[in-house]
């Protein structure tokens, strides 16, 4: 499905930074989780319950393993009058968002991205389920898009 | 074009608005008072109940010996009370003006807000019973995005009806000088604007009464004559579709309470606050769709509900977003079924799924049902050409592959989906938001994928799966190409 939305398009990729955030996202959580679940079987003794932590570790890793096709599953486009976004590699999704719908064109930095100069482009509509959100975009060029968007929002603005 | 409401004067509310919001707290308050306190009220007024000395209790005693400073402080308190309410009422105030309606309340915190009346997405006349006994009503009107709504209570049963037709009169108009673009859907029919019908101050108490009671037996009296009802619902059909929507569970509420009682006898006490709640719930159901009428007026559609508690809203021409009809299983036999829009409106978001807010045919018939669509989508007909899920999607569609499809015609994208449970979704081009595509893993090996409609928030949810992968992304090009194409 997502070749045949796709065929024959360029896709616009975000920053090859963003990949470290992503992988700093999944790995300082995931391995304050291991090292918390370690506490079970060193508490009780029961050897067993190394499962717990070995499980934490290993669903840590293929996290990471799939992190870089997961960022590079995310691109976009900007078409004459709609913005195309598609990300997933397992649950493949395609969202067409039309200039004239945007409501909003949200700027985020969290802290992880900041300390890469990253930031992250949140596209409102009036529906909820629109959910477009473009990470791991180099600030200055987030700004850039963001300016360029709302200029063509204003441009196409419809009635709601 | 201005309508007289439109004076650009401040205005305040209802005069026994502090009353009625307070009144029944203030009611129960006495009422509780009295209870707790009734053999000392008896001891005052009658003189103490043999056997029973003033100086039982420390507190009545206290009471008792301090009579006249009570009396003084509860006086105090109620003049505190009347007073602040008095003073909120003063300070609430409200006007319209050609371009915008304004709020201002509040005494110690100012609160002043304002909304642009061609942003207004609908406005809905509200009568409490409490307050409709004493000829006052709410005036909720919703506007689109983040602006909120604005809430007038309460004010005049008749000034309601007049800030409504002049809201709406000033709003459609303003709507209709900017464009017209985009604007399929609208439905102005042509007809005189509905008469301000203002009752003129009746000086005399008697005239007061008699208006009273006429405004409370027929509410639709005071509708415009030109907006008669296009479905007449009959209570028997209502009561006997929401006892089959909820039937089921009613029966096993039912059975189970019986069982229960012959085996074990304890469990009746589990079952039997079920049993209440559910024939509860389908009571309220039924008691809150009585009297439902739907009309097209100049201002757009006007859809009335409720019997001790009415509800009256009018839709703007043009404001829904998306249109559900749906038919539960047992309706099947007879034919019904149930009309659902979501609209912009910020009532519809933190009010949650009220049935005045969503649902604008609680049961009808396909003739009515289709009337009701036409008055949103005027000339609107169910496609006859569907693309349906290809056969191998049978294994994720067991029973309804063949159904499950979707169509177009100009104006609107059509979604059919359920064997059992049938739903049709119609989206108006112009009021999509955005579309996607998607799939998963299982869907990826069927080569299956679903397209989801985004519309604004609301009970109906645009979506189709398991079709196929090719006709999904056709679908998703189509919907985006069309909806750009409505938009300029």
């Amino acid at each position: 499905m997502s070749e045949l939305a796709t065929a024959g398009q360029e896709w616009q990729r975000v920053s090859p930074l963003y990949v470290r955030v992503e992988m700093l996202t999944v790995a300082i959580p995931g391995l304050v989780v291991t090292g918390g679940v370690i506490a079970a079987p060193l508490g009780s003794g029961i050897a067993a319950l190394w499962a717990l932590p070995v499980a934490a570790f290993v669903i840590v890793v293929l996290l990471l393993v799939f992190t870089p096709r997961r960022v590079r599953s995310i691109g976009y486009q900007l078409r004459e009058d709609d913005l195309v976004f598609r990300r997933g590699i397992m649950w493949h999704r395609v969202v067409a968002v039309p200039y004239g719908r945007m409501q909003l064109v949200d700027v985020n930095r969290g802290p992880i991205a900041r300390a890469f100069g990253l930031a992250e482009l949140k596209f409102v509509t009036a529906a909820v389920a629109t959910g477009v959100v473009i990470p791991g975009l180099p600030e200055a060029d987030a700004e850039a898009l963001r300016d360029r968007l709302v200029a063509l929002a204003e441009s196409r603005r419809a009635a709601l | 074009m201005t309508h007289p409401v439109a004076d650009g004067e401040w205005h305040r509310l209802y005069p026994a608005t502090p009353f009625l919001r307070g009144g029944i707290v203030v009611i129960a308050i006495i009422g509780y008072l009295f209870v707790q306190f009734r053999d000392l009220f008896i001891g005052v007024f009658i003189g103490s109940v043999a056997g029973r000395g003033p100086s039982e209790d420390p507190f009545t005693r206290w009471l008792l010996e301090h009579a006249v400073l009570a009396l003084v402080l509860v006086f105090a308190g109620l003049v505190l009370v009347i007073g602040f309410g008095w003073l909120s009422w003063r300070m609430h105030t409200y006007r319209v003006t050609d371009e915008l309606i304004e709020e201002r309340e509040g005494v110690i915190w100012r609160r002043h807000r304002r909304g642009r009346l061609d942003r207004v997405q609908g406005v809905d006349i509200v009568r409490p019973l409490f307050p409709r006994l004493f000829g006052a009503a709410r005036l909720d009107i919703s506007m689109a995005g983040s602006d909120g709504s604005i809430r007038l209570s309460y004010v005049a049963s008749a000034r309601a009806d007049e800030l409504r037709a002049g809201i709406l009169a000033a709003a459609s108009a303003r709507r209709r000088s900017e464009s017209e673009a985009g604007e399929v859907e609208r439905n102005a029919v042509p007809g005189p604007l509905p008469r301000p019908d203002s009752a003129g101050p009746t000086s005399r108490l008697q005239g007061a009464i008699v208006a009273r009671a006429n405004e409370f037996l027929a509410p639709e009296l005071r509708e415009p004559v030109d907006a008669a009802s296009l479905v007449t619902m009959h209570p028997g059909r209502l009561v006997g579709a929401t006892a089959l929507r909820f039937g089921a569970l009613m029966l096993l509420a039912l059975a189970g309470a019986i069982v229960a009682a012959f085996t074990r006898p304890g469990l009746l006490f589990v079952l039997v606050p079920i049993l209440i709640a559910v024939y509860g719930i389908a009571t309220r159901e039924v008691l809150r769709s009585l009297q439902y009428s739907i009309a097209a007026t100049p201002d757009g559609i006007r859809v009335g509900y409720g019997l001790l508690s009415t509800t009256n809203e009018t839709l703007p021409p043009g404001r829904v977003h998306a249109i559900e009809l749906s038919q539960p299983l047992f309706w099947r036999p007879f034919g019904w079924w149930r009309v659902r829009i979501n609209r912009a409106s910020s009532l519809a978001r933190d009010g949650g799924t009220s049935i005045a807010n969503t649902t604008i045919l609680p049961v009808g018939t396909i003739e009515e049902t289709l009337r009701v669509v036409g008055l949103v989508l005027p000339d609107w007909a169910e496609p006859t050409e569907f693309t349906v899920s290809p056969r191998r999607a049978r294994w994720v569609r067991w029973f309804s592959w063949r159904r499950n499809g979707f169509a177009f015609d100009e104006r609107t994208v059509v979604l059919r989906r359920g064997r059992f449970w049938r739903t049709l979704t119609v989206v108006p081009f112009a009021r999509i938001q955005s579309v996607g595509v998607e799939d998963g893993p299982l869907a990826r090996r069927l080569r299956l994928a679903r397209v989801d409609v985004h519309t604004v928030a609301g009970v109906v949810r645009a979506r189709v799966g398991a079709l196929d992968a090719e006709d999904a992304v056709g679908l998703w090009r189509d919907i985006e190409s069309r909806t750009l194409a409505a938009l300029t």
